[in-house]
């Protein structure tokens, strides 16, 4: 079931979660057989020998199957990216945010020492700067409207990160989730995976969307109960029941990139 | 080397507690005195630290340390669910009072420079509010895995510490929860990312150094590494096979320190 809503609902959380009455019991029986399914597949394309260094593949891999213009991709975009995952992660903890800009900035720069993007970041002109800032300001707006507080008691966790070696180490999946509540524990299925973007929702979003369900499948051994992804660029949240079919479809969406990056070797 | 390998789920977890061997393997005094007399034929030129990560890495240092959210949510994380295991606390509101203890430290004069206290002291906001992010992190992490053990388990104040006898050298090894079964203990340890071809390695030194540390010198059974972002699970036995080739990885780490330190001074 997809939702698409033209306005964003008053708690994107509360819509995660939906009616804790309705949740199917957790499915711990279909992690293996979604392995399966990528060591076949990927045993069809690479065979039995060693490659060195592996396929990588990651949710940008998956946004782009053909080479078309993503503005979300250019420097500017990635660095609004970054930043916004940065504010998230602070709300996600109840932090008070004055200047999403700088305080984005700030816990950006704690994490890492330097890179390419910090790097770009630090040669803007003061009046790309402000117009990054100003543009992050609206992009947060539309977040804070839409997520509303997060309640301590669904233990959220941001950017979690998951990585699974397949075909002995031939193709590493990849995968950092921006925000996921819920927990693995439970009787019923509680776990929910949100995902935000600065750009429109498109293709690339539905894919990723299957990818984070299936990557938390595979590390964890249990299936959410939801994915969604946010755009905080129009305010449009799609919202997916996570079930056997959605995770096999993410399969083939991998296997379709190990086959473009095995033939592009 | 009896390493084995499951996936990280409640069965598998538990399955591995439950087959861990029943006898402890104790050290003796010779045994400590052996180690002591090999670190101190490696000579160094101040005091040596090692742990599993030097172990892992062969000696070869890595960027000198300095606290960030990364570096210390394990602390805080760790601290922060022994915190919500005694008192009626959310994960969140338990990682807030443990931050608001450790400032608190630093405000009164009980931190030294360069402590955790310290530097979370002189932080700006936003870093407070990734530093509460990364710890709440771990500790559900670790929360998670708690919940699934069917044997009583404890979060074990510090790590074990274990000075080397007039070598000049300290050992260090990770632990996150220490499950009882019946007399024998069995450690857990977390990591990030996903086991490498020297994990293994890595679990061994951790094994030795848990056993030095017992005041008795009492290994545990079974010493269990997890890799959560992976969704897997490493464990060594504590035999004295594995205990001795553990102590053997420690000793050539220190002598591969040693050589590269002789390379660079060259």
């Amino acid at each position: 079931m997809t939702i698409v809503l033209d306005s964003s609902p008053t708690n994107v959380v509360e819509a995660l979660r939906g009616d804790r009455s309705k949740r199917p019991l957790i499915d711990i029986a279909s992690a293996s057989g979604l392995r399966s399914l990528l060591e076949d597949g990927i045993y069809e394309v690479v065979g039995a020998q060693r490659l060195d260094p592996p396929l990588v593949i990651r949710t940008s891999s998956l946004q782009q199957r053909f080479a078309t213009t993503d503005l979300s991709l250019s420097s500017i975009g990635r660095i609004r990216g970054v930043l916004i995952t940065q504010l998230l992660r602070l709300l996600s903890v109840g932090m008070l945010i004055d200047d999403p800009f700088n305080d984005a900035l700030t816990a950006w720069r704690a994490q890492v020492t330097t890179n390419e993007l910090i790097d770009q970041l630090d040669r803007l002109d003061g009046d790309e700067r402000a117009r990054l800032a100003t543009d992050l300001d609206a992009h947060y707006v539309t977040l804070t409207r839409a997520l509303g507080e997060i309640p301590s008691r669904w233990m959220p966790r941001s950017c979690v990160r998951s990585i699974q070696r397949l075909s002995g180490g031939n193709v590493v999946l990849r995968d950092a989730i921006d925000l996921m509540i819920g927990t693995p524990t439970s009787e019923v299925a509680s776990i929910a995976l949100f995902d935000v973007t600065t750009s429109p929702l498109g293709e690339g979003a539905e894919r990723s969307m299957r990818y984070h369900a299936l990557m938390q499948t595979l590390r964890s051994s249990v299936m959410p109960l939801r994915t969604c992804t946010f755009s905080s660029a129009t305010g449009e949240i799609w919202i997916r029941d996570v079930d056997y079919e959605l995770l096999a479809r993410s399969v083939d969406d991998v296997l379709a990139c190990v086959r473009e990056q095995w033939t592009a070797r | 080397m009896t390493l084995l390998h499951r996936r990280l789920t409640r069965d598998g977890l538990n399955q591995l507690i439950a087959t861990s061997p029943t006898d402890a393997t104790v050290l003796r005094d010779e045994h400590r005195a052996s180690l002591s007399a090999r670190f101190r034929a490696v000579v160094a030129p101040g005091h040596r630290r090692l742990d599993a990560w030097g172990v892992e890495r062969a000696g070869r240092g890595g960027d000198e340390f300095r606290w960030s959210p990364a570096t210390a949510r394990r602390a805080i994380g760790n601290a922060s669910l022994r915190r919500a295991a005694t008192q009626p606390l959310t994960i969140r509101d338990a990682v807030r009072d443990e931050l608001g203890d450790q400032m608190l430290r630093a405000a009164s004069g009980y931190s030294r420079s360069g402590s955790l206290a310290h530097w979370l002291a002189s932080a700006p906001h936003p870093v407070i509010g990734l530093v509460t992010a990364e710890a709440v992190n771990w500790a559900t992490q670790l929360h998670e895995v708690a919940t699934w053990l069917d044997a009583p388990w404890t979060i074990p104040a510090s790590d074990a510490y274990y000075d080397v006898a007039a070598a000049r050298t300290t050992l260090r090894a990770r632990r996150d929860l220490v499950v009882r079964r019946d007399d024998a203990r069995v450690v857990l340890r977390v990591r990030s990312g996903s086991p490498g071809k020297s994990a293994g390695p890595g679990l061994r030194a951790d094994l030795t150094v848990e056993a030095l540390a017992d005041h008795d010198g009492v290994a545990p059974v079974r010493f269990i590494g997890l890799w959560p972002e992976a969704g897997v699970c490493l464990s060594v036995d504590g035999t004295m096979t594995d205990l001795r080739s553990g102590a053997r990885d420690l000793v050539r780490t220190a002598v591969a320190q040693r050589r590269r330190g002789t390379l660079l001074a060259a």
